[in-house]
């Protein structure tokens, strides 16, 4: 049963973070907040599991998102609450079971309060507000934002399948910081997939992507992966640069933030192997 | 990739994308350049003792280009008999010449996914432990000279 309530949180979250994306007032940040909760509820169910010694993976059932306001999906996200809260009296952990339960109370009580907003996040436009670009410009930027909504959410779901299953403090700060990174990456995108439109809830990631058997592979990879998503930033910010000055510097300083992830990276590599022998 | 709102959709909700519980067949079509793959998983279904298609999903690890071409062929997959799935893949399969690279191997990534759950099934009709099948794509995602 805890394992259901793990995805049940799993999926909510996601949910909320799209609420998140689709408002464009006040409202936005409280369910960037709230989504935000629920990934530590999330990681705190992982944890009990891991405890308890129960198998798990992150597969989840498809998050139908697309509504025509708001309010649609904050029922929904309600309904999801009232279920976990139900499905979580099976947590052993009495202590866990109330810290959730008295957050997803007061989380029902503002989204059944909040202001209803007509939704655009699905009307495929492909405009983003103040910039003209051209056809090509946007579709390198349509596909770009696909490929990078689902890799940060991967990314994220990787370093803390790795954190979760480890005791090593320098290798968790690292993973954590990265996680952080991740969280920032993937809310931009989301926030111009909305604006553009073609809002889409990130897939599923393969086990075998996060259930990692060699950690040293998958940093070397990972490394590789990253000087491969600065090529890209260069791209789209070379394809913009004409029409977005402000868009081309975006895609500039999110090239240069993948430097700092490189460094994060080769340390944790420097650091596991040393620990290794 | 041509991106109108047909793929767009594909993009922003995948349709059968995911595992299905207790499959009775599964298959994998990869690409040995970058380890990218596909994995399919089917239930099949009997009508007048012939076998069709009553569900199929699949899951990949790759480029968006993927994430559509899945799409798609899964969906028209969806209800066919065996002899209307192999003509689904040797009508994917002809057409692939006709794609840019990284779309023909894509597509042909997922043709061999379904290609392959399909012969696991067949093979475990008389060999219940019969391993689920992989096949290689011959295409390359790499650009070719004339598309650059």
């Amino acid at each position: 049963m805890m394992k259901t309530v793990m995805i049940k949180t799993h999926e909510v979250w996601l949910e909320m973070l799209m609420a998140g994306f689709m408002s464009k007032t006040a409202n936005k940040q409280i369910l960037f907040d709230f989504s935000d909760i629920l990934f530590r509820h999330f990681t705190w169910l992982e944890n009990e599991l891991i405890e308890l010694n129960e198998s798990y993976s992150y597969d989840r059932d498809a998050i139908p998102i697309k509504v025509a306001y708001l309010s649609d999906l904050l029922h929904d996200i309600v309904k999801r609450l009232d279920e976990i809260e139900l499905q979580l009296l099976s947590s052993p952990d009495k202590a866990l079971r109330s810290r959730i339960a008295t957050d997803l109370n007061y989380m029902r009580v503002t989204l059944r309060g909040m202001d209803d907003e007509k939704v655009t996040a699905f009307n495929m436009a492909r405009k983003l507000p103040q910039v003209t670009l051209t056809k090509e410009a946007t579709d390198a930027l349509t596909l770009f934002l696909f490929e990078e909504t689902y890799k940060e959410y991967e990314l994220i779901m990787i370093y803390n399948y790795l954190k979760a299953h480890s005791n090593d403090a320098y290798m968790n700060r690292i993973f954590q910081i990265l996680i952080d990174e991740s969280f920032f990456h993937l809310k931009r995108f989301g926030e111009m997939g909305a604006q553009m439109g073609i809002l889409g809830v990130p897939r599923v990631v393969m086990k075998e992507l996060y259930q990692v058997e060699d950690v040293v592979q998958f940093l070397t990879d990972g490394i590789d992966e990253e000087l491969a998503a600065k090529e890209e930033c260069k791209k789209l910010s070379d394809a913009v640069a004409k029409d977005s000055s402000e868009l081309a510097h975006f895609f500039d300083f999110i090239n240069h933030q993948e430097n700092y992830h490189i460094a994060l990276m080769k340390d944790a590599l420097k650091h596991f192997t040393r620990e290794e022998y | 990739m041509n991106v109108d709102a047909q793929v767009i959709e594909h993009m922003m909700n995948p349709k059968n994308y995911g595992t299905l519980k207790n499959p009775d067949s599964e298959g994998i079509g990869k690409n040995p350049e970058n380890g990218e793959k596909v994995a399919v998983y089917l239930h099949i279904g009997k009508d007048e003792e012939e076998p069709y298609i009553s569900n199929i999903r699949f899951q990949a690890i790759g480029c968006a280009t993927t994430i559509v071409a899945g799409s798609m062929l899964t969906e028209e997959a969806k209800e066919l008999n065996f002899k209307g799935i192999y003509n689904l893949i040797d009508a994917t399969m002809n057409l692939l010449d006709k794609l840019p690279s990284e779309d023909a191997a894509c597509s042909e990534m997922v043709a061999l996914a379904i290609k392959a759950a399909v012969d696991t099934y067949v093979k475990r009709e008389t060999d219940l432990n019969y391993p689920i099948i992989t096949y290689q794509i011959a295409n390359s995602c790499v650009e070719k000279e004339e598309e650059k």
